[in-house]
């Protein structure tokens, strides 16, 4: 007991020590959990600021007002607080993103470790099915399947993860078959340890860096593919993200009425997950590979 | 065998560090050595104690985060590490040639085997295609290749006939110095011989110099006229080869003789401790933790480089 | 009374047993193949594994996409026909009407018989069946109105986006010291992976609507021709710079920031040390070695990333309502018209994974490793 403790008090201290040596990692967990916590208080700032009433409620306030203390944003064509309207999208994108990419990564996980480890015909089968869903074009399928079904949040979400696990899949099974070679695999083994524990106790740990990276772009993926349904109109109406907002923009002519700061705030919320996960992804890297001083110039 | 013709390249106090998060590699830290005409000269020493940092170095191959703080290289009278690039560029594969370790991705995949041979001709100035060609197929011939191998691509070879092929590119221009980093590791013992032979040979055939840089004593024994030995990123003695083995003076050198298996001998013994690191020698003579003759001077004071006898230069408090 | 119907039900089930029958063929051998591991030497026995592989995940993806969309609940008939039901005044006459397009659909039949008939009229005829909107045009003359538009797009914009990156991202990496390279790298590495849609709608504000240089809309000047006259030609190049441009940026840097990463990596590699150590010039190690060996992968990547721009492109067709099979597919939507959605996704998968195949072919050109395989 006391040897997982010591273990856990050094992945623990291992973890921190890697901000200290990334800045793109600090800037990009700020930014994440900057926005992260927008998402979440965000019911409360609207119940604060709009007087008890949803973002998304129509014709609560006077339409078309320009920018105030009260609405920073202005106002839309339907009296909605513009900027409650997109920190609920923001809110919505995030659970999106984090629903599907969570999803994605955890079926990819899996199938990676298991194919990679076993091998074989296993591993035959489960890359032929991976590089299968990963030629079928996903976003047309999707866009049937969003249209012939009443999606909901969560089948959205399940969908979208279908079709984006098979991409880290690859990277994380490669990384899986190189870790297989090496020695403390076989220590494992003479060990006695069977295969799930090998799997999971031995491999695993080592994963993490490709697993959250994994993770950041699937998040990304998932909330572009959103994005991308959205635009061509389909998906659930209830899932005000910021999609469905771009979405809207475009058809009540917000470019032909120049209301360009509302389109820009919509795109600079969607630009900034994106951006911070990014720098994370890129943290990622660079604290888990520490470049030496005087380098080349990377 | 030492004579008092000019050295052909002389190492002076060479040294090679590498900058890194966790403070500075001191890989080469102050090698000197000397290297004559028409003799093979041997660098041996541990795995990792930095010889083909050394080579790299003396061909000024160091890329960052590497580089040279101190040192001169000096080849027939020029300092390498001072002349400029096209200087240098000239000078490479006409008057030293370089066979690395691991010739198996020395060779790149997706040009065939004679255009690997011939560019470095054509670049040089010296001939055209068709010449470089037929130079190429005789230096073939000469390491025992069949000609068919120009043709071919460097997948469709075996590691003992990659070596072969760098070999036969680097004598091609007849230089007066080669240079090959472990020329016998990840071959088969057979196929060892052969190039060891051909290395040897090429010293009577041409009258080239030729260094090599080996952690296997054995393949020393087998074609080297003199040695040097490396610990710790200097050299601590040089000598020639019969006296090196019949009478080794440094404890690290009677410690690497008494290590080779060979017939006959009763017993093997290696030497006790692990390398240090080069991050962090070990204050004074470097052996000291592992010498088992080590004294208190040995802990406070470095030892030089000096000549104990004709030829013979030992690193060693008396 | 056999309705002329029976006929063609008969002539269909002969395709089907033969259409099923080759396809379990096929698919033992392929599993068979691999057990026995019967190595046909070279070059032929490249290209077969690959055409085998071809066929395989062509089927695979086909099944899977036709079961994926019919096990969907709320099946698009029901709501066709309930369309129609609302239009039609007289709800005996109705149902009638109802019977009969379901004949004509092929939907009075149980799913399986569906998919074996659908398999052998896309394989053995290539019917993609009927379009319901444009009724009674076939499904594939219609995406073949559209595809044109839609491969000439993409595959302008794959093709210029890659050769430029690479060759830029090539430059960049052999010179990766310099602070130009490393600025422009950083740049790159922010923008590349901006989703096609996105520019796309950055760039109608700042360019369309914004300085009005470029049309938001349409292929070409509503009004033009069609033809090969010079008017027509200048429009279709103007209307179709922005969903162009669109795409090539985001493509171009990734491209960029890829290639870089490769170079550099082959900048380590133990030949480029053995070139140096030759003394070649700068220029023939840049050439013969470092670019000879970046072009592989790249290569290969070049093919793979078709299927992943598609996906981006139909959404910036449908911004720019530019008359590709993006657009057609989302009318097809609008407009239920199922057998044109399927035939347009089994299309794309047909283009992709042809794209992929030929690549396949020209790739032992280009790396001498794949020729010998199997000797």
């Amino acid at each position: 007991m006391s040897e997982l403790l010591g273990t856990l008090k050094r992945r623990v201290s291992g973890f921190i020590s890697l901000f200290k040596r990334s800045l793109a990692l600090r800037v990009g967990v700020a930014l994440l959990l900057l926005l992260i916590f927008l998402a979440i208080f965000q019911p409360i700032i609207d119940q604060y600021r709009l007087e008890g009433h949803e973002a998304t409620d129509l014709g609560y306030f006077e339409k078309f007002l320009p920018p105030s203390l009260k609405h920073p944003l202005g106002t839309d064509q339907f009296g909605r607080d513009v900027l409650g309207l997109h920190l609920t999208g923001l809110k919505f994108s995030l659970i999106v993103g984090a629903l599907a990419g969570s999803v994605a990564t955890l079926i990819s996980v899996c199938t990676a470790i298991i194919a990679g480890y076993r091998g074989g015909k296993i591993d035959s089968i489960l890359n032929g099915v991976t590089n299968s869903i990963l030629v079928i074009p996903s976003l047309p399928i999707l866009m049937v399947v969003a249209f012939y079904t009443r999606l909901d949040l969560v089948s959205m979400c399940l969908t979208l993860a279908a079709f984006s696990w098979p991409w880290s899949t690859r990277v994380i099974r490669a990384q899986v078959l190189s870790l297989k070679e090496r020695t403390y695999v076989d220590l494992a083994k003479v060990s006695g340890e069977n295969h799930f524990e090998i799997m999971f106790a031995e491999i695993l740990p080592n994963l993490i860096p490709y697993i959250i990276v994994g993770l950041g772009f699937s998040v990304i993926g998932a909330i572009f593919a959103e994005t991308g349904l959205r635009i061509i109109g389909l998906g659930p109406t209830t899932v005000v993200s910021l999609g469905l907002l771009i979405q809207q923009a475009l058809q009540y002519g917000l470019l032909t009425q120049k209301r360009y700061a509302e389109i820009m705030s919509l795109v600079l919320l969607l630009m900034s997950i994106f951006i911070s996960i990014n720098l994370i992804n890129k943290g990622m890297d660079e604290a888990f590979n520490p470049r030496l001083k005087k380098v080349t110039g990377e | 065998m030492e004579s008092e013709s000019m050295s052909v390249l002389e190492v002076q106090n060479l040294k090679i560090y590498y900058e890194s998060v966790w403070g500075s590699y001191k890989a080469i830290d102050g090698a000197s050595f000397k290297a004559y005409r028409n003799e093979v000269f041997s660098i041996a020493g541990e795995s990792g104690c930095g010889k083909s940092t050394l080579v790299d170095g003396i061909l000024r191959l160091v890329k960052p985060p590497g580089y040279i703080p101190e040192g001169r290289v000096i080849f027939e009278g020029t300092d390498l590490l001072g002349i400029p690039e096209d200087e240098l560029r000239r000078i490479r594969w006409v008057k030293i040639a370089y066979v690395p370790q691991g010739a198996m991705s020395s060779l790149n995949p997706v040009i065939r085997v004679e255009e690997q041979m011939t560019d470095a001709m054509i670049d040089h100035g010296s001939m055209n295609k068709e010449e470089a060609r037929e130079l190429a197929i005789s230096m073939l011939k000469e390491v025992g290749l069949p000609v068919e191998v120009a043709r071919m691509y460097p997948h469709e070879l075996s590691g003992g006939m990659k070596q072969r092929v760098i070999i036969a590119t680097a004598i091609a221009l007849k230089p007066i110095l080669i240079i090959t980093d472990e020329p016998t590791t990840a071959l088969d013992v057979i196929v060892q011989k052969g190039i060891l032979e051909l290395l040897g040979s090429l010293k009577e055939k041409y009258g080239m110099t030729v260094i090599v840089v080996s952690h296997d004593m054995a393949a020393h024994a087998q074609i080297a006229d003199r040695i040097a030995i490396m610990y710790a990123g200097k050299v601590v003695e040089i000598g020639s080869i019969h006296d090196i083995f019949e009478e080794p003076l440094h404890p690290y050198t009677k410690g690497l003789i008494s290590a080779i298996p060979a017939m006959g001998k009763k017993s093997i013994k290696g030497i006790p401790g692990l390398a240090p690191s080069p991050l962090d020698w070990p204050q004074g003579c470097r052996f000291h933790p592992r010498c088992p003759y080590a004294r208190d001077i040995c802990s406070e004071v470095e030892p030089s480089m000096k000549e104990v006898s004709p030829g013979r230069h030992l690193a060693c408090h008396p | 009374m056999p309705s002329p119907h029976e006929e063609e039900i008969k002539s269909n089930l002969v395709y089907q047993n033969l259409t099923v029958s080759v396809i379990i063929t096929l698919i033992s051998s392929f599993i068979t193949k691999s057990k026995h591991m019967v190595r046909i030497p070279g070059f032929a026995g490249y290209i077969l594994k690959k055409v085998l592989i071809y066929i395989v995940t062509f089927f695979l993806a086909f099944t899977v996409m036709f079961w994926a969309l019919r096990l969907i609940p709320g099946d698009p008939w029901s709501r066709f026909v309930d369309n129609l039901r609302v239009l039609q005044v007289d709800p005996r006459i109705s149902r009638e009407f109802i019977e009969e397009y379901k004949r004509k659909f092929g939907l009075d039949k149980d799913v399986y018989t569906q998919f074996a008939l659908y398999i052998s009229n896309v394989f053995l005829r290539f019917d993609l069946g009927l379009s319901i909107a444009s009724y009674p045009t076939p499904a594939q003359v219609v995406i073949m109105r559209y595809l044109p538009w839609s491969i000439g797009l993409l595959g302008i914009c794959a093709l210029i986006s890659w050769s430029i990156g690479i060759v830029l991202g090539a430059f960049i990496g052999w010179k990766h010291h310099k602070k130009l390279s490393s600025a422009i790298f950083t740049i790159a590495l922010g923008m590349s992976q901006i989703p096609y849609f996105i520019m796309a709608i950055l760039l109608i504000m700042i360019l369309a609507y914004g300085l009005g240089l470029f049309p938001g809309r349409w292929a070409f000047a509503p009004g033009t021709t069609p033809g090969l006259s010079l008017d027509f030609i200048l429009s279709v190049i103007r209307h179709g710079f922005l969903p162009a441009l669109s795409i090539m940026i985001t493509s171009f840097l990734s491209w960029l920031v890829s290639t870089r990463a490769l170079t550099m990596t082959i900048l380590g590699e133990d030949y480029l040390l053995f070139a140096e150590a030759k003394g070649l010039k700068k220029i023939r190690m840049l050439n013969r070695y470092v670019l000879r060996n970046m072009i592989l992968p790249q290569a290969t990547g070049l093919a793979i990333s078709l299927g992943f721009m598609v996906n981006g492109a139909y959404v910036v067709e449908w911004i720019f309502q530019y008359p590709g099979v993006g657009t057609l597919l989302v009318h097809s939507f609008l407009w239920l018209d199922y057998n044109l959605a399927q035939g347009i996704i089994l299309m794309t998968m047909f283009s992709v994974l042809t794209a992929n195949l030929i690549m396949d072919f020209f790739y032992p050109l280009i790396d001498p490793r794949v020729r010998t395989e199997g000797k």
